[in-house]
């Protein structure tokens, strides 16, 4: 299926190519210099409102893949820049509803695959499709009832403070 | 032109040696003036005069490459790193007549650490990424912006940067104004013009590097250290030229001795743990000290007498101490080095096998006084690690290490003979199981915002805070640029009921003075006067003033944002003394107040989230200078 970024290319295509087609095949995408990116759009789309097919991750909220989408996550050292449980620290929080390039599945596809401008790798150029669309599916299952691995509690200092504190303190009431 | 400014000065004779100082540096101003076309730096460096008091018996070196009394130069105001500034007009008895002079935002809405700097009539200000240098005239009311120098570092840098996008100041020297980017450029900026002098690139934020740390220039040498020991880089410092910008000398702190710089016959460190060949390589597992961290991120010293430069080392590369057998050094090290060769001359690692992310980056500062009946050149080094250092600056001896956190439980105390920490093991983190309660956490417990000391009182004051931590190692894989952590960890409030404390702590005695609670953490630095006040600010926004001798609060005022900068004072053009400090919450706990933050995840933004998400309370980000000075007689 065809994204949005390459119909709209197309379109544009046209009119510069148009004249010079006799047969009826359409222009090819490469008919603008340069490639084509199959990313989907992160912009608004001009011209008529048209709804698009959205490619779906496939595997949805697959247990044992989102188990290995948490693994992934902490291999690849996601965690370190997007949090432990994916709260945000050098990087964005994954489990707000901010959403700086997109929130569908391709859209979070794309962001770990191509990379994003302030220092998010492109993992595309390393991992197999598979393995993004497991970290996506994990990404996507964070603060759902099928999220492995949740935030733990906010830890607190264990009271009573510890022990050998105390009965110093009593000995020098005494002594007073 | 500027003489009244000194003029006005009043009661500078009150200690001892201040007149003398003052009659010193008016001399010495005058005549580096003059001579500044001809006369190399250098040779004006040797001329060293001390501020010192009978009462205390301390002594802090100045040297006129630290600028003229009423100026601020150098980050820390001069190479002792003391944070103590001779002017008195604002005084414990007048300091609850501040006022605002003038306000000044730069725009970037991100933690501003450091100070601003202050030359003759223009004060600089180096802003958070994307790093624009300001410089502002402060003759014109409200101090007009002279010029903006924008240096354009490329945003692949912010990705990479573990703690937010700081900056921790600029230094001046010989016209220029010198800072680094966070993407590993080091700019000289005409101090008049606004003009690039030099620029040079000295790190790789491809391979995780950034820079956030403070030059200072010692003679014609410009030093420079990395961030980064989050992503497995491998730490340096680096000599710049001041007149060219061409690396002089790389020193790394991991590695064989060659390129550690440890290969001088002078090299001599005083204990025995820390003495033999090539322990950048053999203290670690094969090869791991190429990703061995030992970053370079705080505060640089300089002796200007023994001629040697101080500075303090970060984490070992990689968080979990199961995957580095060995004491890893240079981590967590102090070294003194020839500020020439860059050759060391002692070095001292306070924590052998760190497992909790103790950096020990923290300033070191220099001061001469009576120890134990003798008078010893001291080096302070306020830890990480709770415990407050006290080294002889000439051996690298530890004379003493006293905690000044209360609730520090990693280590029980040091052996002095060794110089060895007494860890409890049972705090000691591992692969693959949580460590409780460990005291202080990895914050520490005090950050790299530094602390001041005063001759005065004799009293170092510390900006501390009160965070503990549970700790896990997990698995780890390096990928460069990516962080290089294997570390689960959760930080949270420690016991009693506040978070943060201004700890005034006698250094002679090993003993807390006093401390001032405070219920948020203390993120910013602190500044000392002879005006017996000291200045620190915190990160909901409070600046405050306090008595330097008894800790009352005399003066505070309410700043837009969470404070994580450096109170600084000058005298301005019309002879008034002036206080400047930024509002702009951010840093590593600071972070926390970002929205970027979530704080249902207590493991978020390197596990601070847990201990400081309520500053998403009461503050949000700011980027303003604010001016504090008495009103107008």
């Amino acid at each position: 299926m065809k994204s949005p970024v390459i119909l709209t290319s197309f379109l544009l295509a046209l009119p510069l190519t148009g004249g010079a087609q006799q047969e009826a095949e359409p222009a090819p995408a490469g008919a603008l210099p340069g490639e084509i990116s199959q990313s989907e759009a992160i912009g608004t789309q001009p011209g008529p409102d048209r709804t698009l097919p959205k490619t779906q991750n496939p595997y949805g909220m697959d247990s044992n893949a989102l188990a290995e989408g948490r693994r992934l996550f902490v291999w690849y050292n996601c965690y370190g820049c997007h949090g432990g449980r994916g709260g945000g620290g050098m990087g964005p929080s994954l489990r707000d509803a901010t959403w700086l390039y997109g929130f569908s599945d391709q859209a979070i596809f794309n962001s770990i695959a191509d990379g994003r401008r302030y220092g998010m790798p492109a993992w595309g150029t390393k991992l197999p499709a598979e393995q993004i669309w497991k970290i996506t599916a994990y990404i996507k299952s964070m603060g759902t009832e099928f999220e492995p691995k949740a935030p733990p509690p906010n830890p607190v200092y264990p009271e009573p403070p510890p022990r050998r504190d105390i009965p110093r303190q009593q000995e020098r009431k005494g002594a007073d | 032109m500027r003489r009244t400014r000194h003029g006005n000065s009043k009661g500078l004779g009150r200690v001892a040696g201040f007149a003398l100082l003052g009659l010193l540096t008016l001399g010495v101003h005058a005549e580096s003036l003059a001579q500044e076309e001809t006369e190399p730096s250098a040779e004006r460096e040797q001329e060293i005069s001390f501020i010192s008091d009978d009462g205390t018996g301390m002594r802090i070196a100045r040297t006129p490459s630290a600028g003229p009394t009423g100026e601020w130069w150098l980050p820390a105001l001069d190479f002792a790193n003391s944070r103590y500034s001779q002017l008195d007009q604002v005084s414990k008895e007048n300091v609850q007549n501040l006022e605002v002079v003038t306000t000044w935002s730069t725009g970037i809405n991100h933690g501003h650490e450091g100070q601003p700097l202050v030359v003759g009539n223009t004060m600089y200000v180096v802003t958070p990424f994307p790093n624009y240098l300001l410089a502002f005239d402060m003759t014109k009311p409200g101090y007009a912006l002279k010029w903006k120098f924008e240096p354009h570092p490329d945003p692949t840098a912010v990705g990479k940067a573990c703690c937010d996008l700081v900056n921790r100041g600029a230094a001046y020297a010989d016209g220029k104004v010198i800072y680094n980017t966070l993407d590993n450029h080091v700019v000289a900026v005409n101090a008049e013009t606004g003009e690039l002098a030099w620029m040079t690139k000295v790190g790789s934020a491809d391979e995780g590097e950034t820079m956030t740390m403070a030059p200072i220039i010692v003679k014609d040498k410009v030093l420079v250290g990395n961030s980064g020991g989050e992503l497995g880089v491998r730490g340096w410092l680096k000599a710049l030229d001041l007149q060219t910008g061409e690396v002089q000398w790389i020193a790394y702190n991991t590695g064989p001795d060659e390129e550690t710089l440890m290969t001088s016959p002078d090299f001599k460190p005083y204990y025995a743990k820390d003495q033999g060949e090539d322990l950048g390589v053999k203290s670690w597992p094969p090869e791991q000290w190429k990703l061995g961290g030992s970053t370079v991120w705080g505060w640089v010293s300089y002796d200007p007498e023994l001629d040697l430069i101080y500075y303090g080392t970060g984490n070992p590369g990689v968080w979990n101490p199961d995957l580095r057998p060995g004491a890893n050094k240079w981590s967590l090290s102090i070294i003194a080095r020839d500020p020439e060769t860059g050759q060391a001359r002692w070095a001292y690692q306070l924590v052998p096998h760190d497992a909790w992310d103790y950096d020990e980056i923290m300033e070191n500062i220099l001061v001469d006084m009576p120890w134990k009946g003798e008078m010893r050149k001291l080096l302070i080094h306020p830890g990480r690690t709770g415990f407050m250092y006290v080294l002889d600056r000439e051996t690298g001896e530890l004379l003493s290490a006293d905690k000044y956190h209360p609730h520090t439980n990693w280590a029980s105390g040091y052996d002095l003979d060794t110089g060895l920490p007494k860890v409890n093991e049972a705090k000691r983190t591992h692969m693959g199981q949580e460590t409780y309660d460990i005291c202080p956490s990895s914050t520490g417990a005090k950050e790299v915002f530094p602390s001041a000391i005063s001759p005065r009182t004799g009293l170092v004051y510390i900006p501390a805070h009160n965070y503990c931590m549970n700790f896990q190692g997990i698995e780890a894989n390096y990928i460069a640029g990516t962080p290089y952590l294997g570390a689960d960890t959760m930080m949270y409030p420690g016991p009693g009921g506040y978070l943060g404390e201004l700890i005034a702590w006698d250094v002679v005695n090993g003993k807390k003075a006093w401390g001032i609670k405070e219920q948020y953490p203390l993120q910013g630095g602190v500044l000392a006067t002879s005006g017996d006040v000291i200045f620190y600010g915190t990160t909901d926004g409070w600046f405050k003033a306090a008595d330097a001798t008894n800790g009352e609060v005399l003066w505070k005022f309410k700043v837009s944002s969470g404070i994580v900068g450096n109170p600084m004072t000058y005298i301005g053009p019309d002879g008034r003394q002036y206080i400047a400090i930024y509002a702009g919450i951010g840093g590593w706990i600071g972070s926390n107040a970002f929205e970027k933050i979530s704080a249902d995840d207590p493991t978020a933004a390197l596990g601070t989230t847990g201990a400081a998400a309520n500053l998403k309370k009461v503050t949000a980000r700011g980027s303003d200078v604010y001016v504090f000075a008495l009103p107008e007689e």
